[in-house]
């Protein structure tokens, strides 16, 4: 395995309807047509089962890999061979693999994208190798609706994450400010940073980052897209949803962000942070661990709160994840959901949570990393479970991010080639028609 | 004049005894088959992997082709419709045309004005400059185009790269600009891109076909009085239709294909849709929105507007029979 | 030597094309002069100076090892060298039809090569994506080669054919008196004479190989360990994105070899272009 510098973009996934995190079990255990014949211990001694394991802005998993490639090799005799791929890149490989049959046996799957990609005919349903396993009743909810397709289960659940406010705590204290509680707050905190630290980024307001967005929708009453019936409408038009948009993408006008930051992605953001040129920022619960990664000086430099309100409270920010699927082209199906078992359940589920600094998609473990009191997870945790949002749970949704009709609109709003209104309906027209099949 | 009368030689080979005629016997058979036989792998090569592939490109075009047909080898007819979707696209005629054909317009006429203006100097120059000057422009054209392409980013990067920080320090802009987001400036980058990498090829060509400019012409125009402009438009140029022919088609056909050079770019590979030409946008719809049918109407479209160009070339400077 | 050289060239002049030569020497080298002094500067994508502020290697180790470049270097080498090997040969026995006999459809054989070098790669990409599929070769070192090979074909023919015209048809029928049958004198007359030729074709289809991005980025897919420098670059584009130092040493990996070997041979390539591209 190559040693991978982690630490870059995310066009992250998202996990649709975590929102009720009811940590019950999930309905859909066995049904599909049986061919299972998984026999408990498998001896696979001399196969290679091949993995693609997406990268970003998550902190590297080279180590964690290399553990669980032993313990894989002892327990079944096969080889591992990890894949990293990167999220930029990683719907764009996945499209071209599944139309080339060239996909590996198993692999993460943005929540968003596993319906899709079902859809296609190119994942191996699970349903019947989970119920035998007996996990069925110890999956997180939300991340195994939004794993099914058509009555089968498609993706393993195997972590979730969330995005909040990270800040750099020393910058902060220099310009003497307070982590902001509502958007009044955070603008002035920006600005006084800003007179503080002219060369500096007070707000980072990257263009090519959809997540970053959808809090500000939120967080000032809007609402990404609505559905009627059968139908979507997108809501990014609405006059709640310009507003924050307004709100979001003004601080950039106002010099409070960079030039640079128009075209940037979420790994932009991660690599100007961790230089310390940023005062804060939307990142990932993955992300500390990352950043001291990229910079160990960085080592208890900052911290993390929810996501501001415009009046106060938490605005709602998108609860991601991820699966992991088997794909058709898997030669030993058992084999491949050994390794599914061993990364979603019990130590490895719960040490890759704890490292990378996601919340694990067994119900059990979940339970003990939302009460941790960790300074770096608590807030996360808190964004979570307080202000968890979804996007439009639609198998359409992974057409809308392949088409960046969200990073679109931001980069012509910040470039100033476009208005908030003009910009923001233009992406809700093309939303529209595509949650609705259209093109 | 060799370099002038081109294909001189082959033309005439027919006339010549060749090595057929020698031997009347086998001239029949042997003689004929023979260009065949060397032919034939290159034509199969051709057809099988440039041909047929038109044909099927056209073919995926007229089909509603997404990644379940790739996956399952279906058909999917739809007739025109995806034609119909692309002619009538505000996105094609506002933004994906101009960029590609106005980019290309542009760029042929300043990598051939500035390709010839080299091989002027070039040929004035005395023999240690001639050299040096050549070997520099050979560094130019080396470059790969992704390479080239991240040295350009890097180079007008918002934040750090060299054109804001030395735009700042003359006081010429207050702010760091963000030079890939406006589709000009965007478009400026790679046309500097394209320029670079391509006037190379035209001022080496250009020059071989000065060079061959029998010195006797040139003088009995100065004798004539006639000066530089002069001897360069009524005297160099006409001699040098065919080179002038060749690096423009060569130059137009290469411009309009750019594609590493604009998919490279911050924003330059789908996020930005002001800056798509054709050849990224039919690659977006096909390997990004799994639409390979409409993917395949754009290229196709791309390669009638080239067919037209070119045939367009051929007919008017390149005579049949010169072929 | 210079047609345009006059006597009276005044002193107005000379100074002219100072500034003309020095100008042209910025434009063409400032970017490859940037690439480098980012790729020795420690503290690239910092600050900007003109000369690296703290020099190292550190950058050229770095890609060299972790980020993978031994390997995509090499797997570029192999794909050109084979594209070369082929696509020469094959040309070469195209092109010897083209200029030395005369046949029925001869002159649709050469517009039909003329024609097809416009054909733009993104009209080719998917079906030839399928097509290579099918032959089961994704992912895989030849699949990219059999393709290249078609791309640089045209160009080689066409380039060809000039040198193949220029080789007098006297010298042919020497060797016919001689004695020599056709393939003899293919080898032994021939052949010598069109090399400088050979050599120009082979750069370009080098080139082509070399520099190949789009379908290296939907062949080789997922295989990171069959990459190309172009797609390998992009790749590590993505991971390291703004490690400015470490691309730019990536890019020299990638474009010296291509530069150097251009310098060396630049008198021939002008020598291949004017009888290839210009006889046309």
């Amino acid at each position: 395995m190559r040693r991978h510098n982690f630490g870059r973009t995310t066009t992250a996934a998202t996990a649709a309807a975590l929102t009720a995190l009811a940590l019950a079990a999930c309905g859909s255990g066995g049904s599909g047509d049986g061919d299972t014949g998984g026999d408990g211990g498998t001896d696979a001694e001399g196969q290679t089962l091949d993995v693609w394991i997406m990268q970003g802005t998550n902190p590297s998993g080279d180590a964690f890999f290399e553990e669980v490639a032993t313990a894989f090799t002892e327990q079944t005799g096969a080889e591992l061979n990890v894949e990293f791929v990167e999220w930029a890149d990683a719907h764009d490989r996945f499209v071209t693999s599944i139309a080339g049959g060239t996909t590996p046996d198993v692999a993460e799957t943005g929540t968003t994208w596993t319906p899709e990609f079902a859809d296609a005919g190119a994942l191996a349903p699970l349903d019947d190798y989970v119920a035998e396993a007996g996990l069925d009743t110890d999956l997180v909810e939300g991340l195994v609706e939004a794993g099914t397709y058509d009555g089968q289960l498609y993706g393993m659940p195997w972590y979730a994450g969330v995005r909040a406010l990270v800040y750099n705590t020393e910058i902060f204290e220099q310009a003497g400010v307070e982590p902001p509680t509502n958007w009044a707050e955070l603008e002035e905190a920006a600005k006084a940073i800003k007179a503080e630290f002219p060369d500096k980024i007070a707000v980072a307001v990257p263009g090519d980052a959809e997540f970053t967005v959808y809090p500000w929708v939120w967080g000032a009453g809007g609402e990404v897209a609505t559905l009627e019936g059968d139908t979507w409408t997108a809501q990014l038009d609405s006059p709640e949803s310009q507003e924050g948009l307004s709100f979001w993408t003004g601080l950039a006008e106002q010099g409070l962000s960079s030039e640079g930051a128009t075209t940037w992605k979420e790994t932009d953001v991660l690599d100007a942070f961790a230089q310390g040129n940023v005062g804060m920022a939307i990142m990932g619960s993955w992300t500390p661990g990352a950043i001291v990664e990229a910079n160990a000086d960085m080592e208890g430099k900052f911290a993390a709160v929810p996501i501001p309100g415009k009046d106060g409270g938490i605005a709602p920010s998108v609860l991601g994840g991820s699966h992991l699927s088997m794909f058709e082209t898997a030669e030993n199906k058992d084999l491949a959901f050994e390794f599914i078992e061993l990364m979603t359940t019990g130590e490895f589920a719960q040490k890759w949570g704890e490292q990378a600094g996601y919340f694990p998609g067994q119900a059990s473990l979940l339970t003990e990393t939302l009460e941790s009191t960790d300074p770096l997870v608590a807030p996360f945790a808190q964004q979570f479970v307080e202000g968890g949002g979804s996007v439009p749970v639609s198998p359409n949704f992974g057409a809308v991010q392949a088409k960046k009709t969200v990073g679109v609109m931001m980069q012509s709003i910040l470039s100033g080639s476009e208005d908030v209104a003009t910009a923001s309906g233009k992406a809700a027209e093309e939303m529209t028609s595509l949650l609705n099949g259209g093109s | 004049m060799a370099s002038t009368t081109p294909v001189a030689t082959p033309a005439g080979t027919g006339h010549r005894p060749g090595p057929a005629g020698r031997r009347p016997l086998g001239k029949s058979l042997a003689a004929r088959i023979r260009p065949w036989a060397l032919l034939a792998p290159a034509l199969l090569v051709l057809a099988v992997l440039l041909l047929w592939p038109l044909v099927r490109v056209a073919l995926f075009s007229l089909q509603d082709y997404g990644l379940r047909e790739i996956v399952s080898h279906e058909s999917n007819w739809i007739g025109f419709g995806n034609y119909a979707e692309v002619l009538t696209s505000a996105q094609l005629w506002q933004v994906v045309l101009p960029n590609t054909i106005g980019f290309a317009v542009v760029a042929v006429a300043c990598t051939v004005v500035l390709g010839t203006a080299v091989a002027v100097l070039l040929a004035s120059l005395g023999r240690v400059w001639r050299t040096v000057v050549s070997s520099a422009i050979m560094a130019a054209w080396a470059m790969p185009a992704v390479t080239g392409t991240y040295v350009w980013v890097w180079i007008f990067d918002a934040d750090r790269g060299v054109f804001n920080h030395v735009m700042q320090s003359l006081g010429l802009q207050d702010q760091p600009v963000n030079w890939f987001t406006d589709r000009w400036s965007f478009y400026g980058i790679v046309l500097l891109n394209i320029v670079h990498h391509g006037f190379p090829f035209v001022a080496v060509t250009v020059l071989a076909g000065l060079l061959g400019v029998p010195k006797e012409l040139l003088e009995a125009a100065e004798v004539d009085g006639a000066g530089g402009w002069r001897r360069f438009f009524s005297i160099i140029v006409p001699q040098l239709r065919q080179v002038f022919a060749v690096v423009i088609i060569l130059s137009t056909i290469w411009d309009f294909k750019v594609f590493a050079q604009v998919f490279l770019m911050p924003g330059g590979g789908g996020t930005n849709r002001e800056v798509l030409n054709l050849g990224v946008w039919s690659y977006v719809e096909s390997f990004g929105q799994n639409r390979y049918g409409f993917g395949s109407a754009i290229a196709v479209l791309l390669t009638v507007l080239l067919l037209i160009i070119t045939v367009a070339y051929v007919r008017t400077i390149l005579k049949e029979e010169e072929l | 030597m210079s047609a345009l050289r006059t006597r009276r060239s005044s002193r107005a002049a000379q100074v002219g094309k100072g500034v003309a030569v020095v100008l042209l020497l910025v434009f063409t080298l400032f970017p490859a002069y940037w690439m480098l002094v980012s790729a020795l500067d420690a503290r690239a994508g910092l600050g900007s100076s003109f000369v690296p502020a703290s020099p190292t290697l550190e950058h050229f180790r770095f890609v060299l090892t972790e980020g993978g470049f031994d390997r995509f270097l090499r797997n570029s080498a192999i794909v050109a060298l084979a594209t070369v090997f082929v696509s020469s040969l094959l040309a070469l026995l195209a092109s010897v039809a083209v200029a030395r006999f005369r046949f029925t459809f001869r002159t649709q054989v050469l517009l039909m090569v003329l024609i097809v070098q416009m054909v733009p790669l993104e009209a080719l990409v998917i079906p030839l994506f399928v097509q290579v599929r099918d032959l089961r070769l994704l992912e895989q070192l030849l699949g990219l080669v059999i393709v290249y090979v078609a791309l640089a074909l045209p160009f080689g023919i066409w380039m060809l054919r000039g040198f193949v015209a220029a080789v007098p048809v006297e010298l042919e029928e020497a060797a016919y008196l001689d004695g020599a049958t056709w393939g003899r004198m293919f080898r032994s007359v021939l052949l010598p004479l069109v090399a400088p030729g050979l050599v120009a074709t082979s750069i370009f289809s080098f080139i082509t190989a070399w520099n190949e991005f789009l379908f290296a980025m939907t062949l080789l897919g997922g295989a990171t360990e069959n990459y190309t420098v172009a797609i390998g670059l992009r790749s590590f584009f993505g991971q390291h994105s703004n490690q400015w130092g470490a691309i730019m040493a990536a890019s020299t990996l990638i474009t010296v070899p291509v530069m150097i070997f251009f310098i060396l041979v630049q008198r021939r390539l002008a020598a291949g272009l004017t009888s290839g591209a210009v006889k046309g």
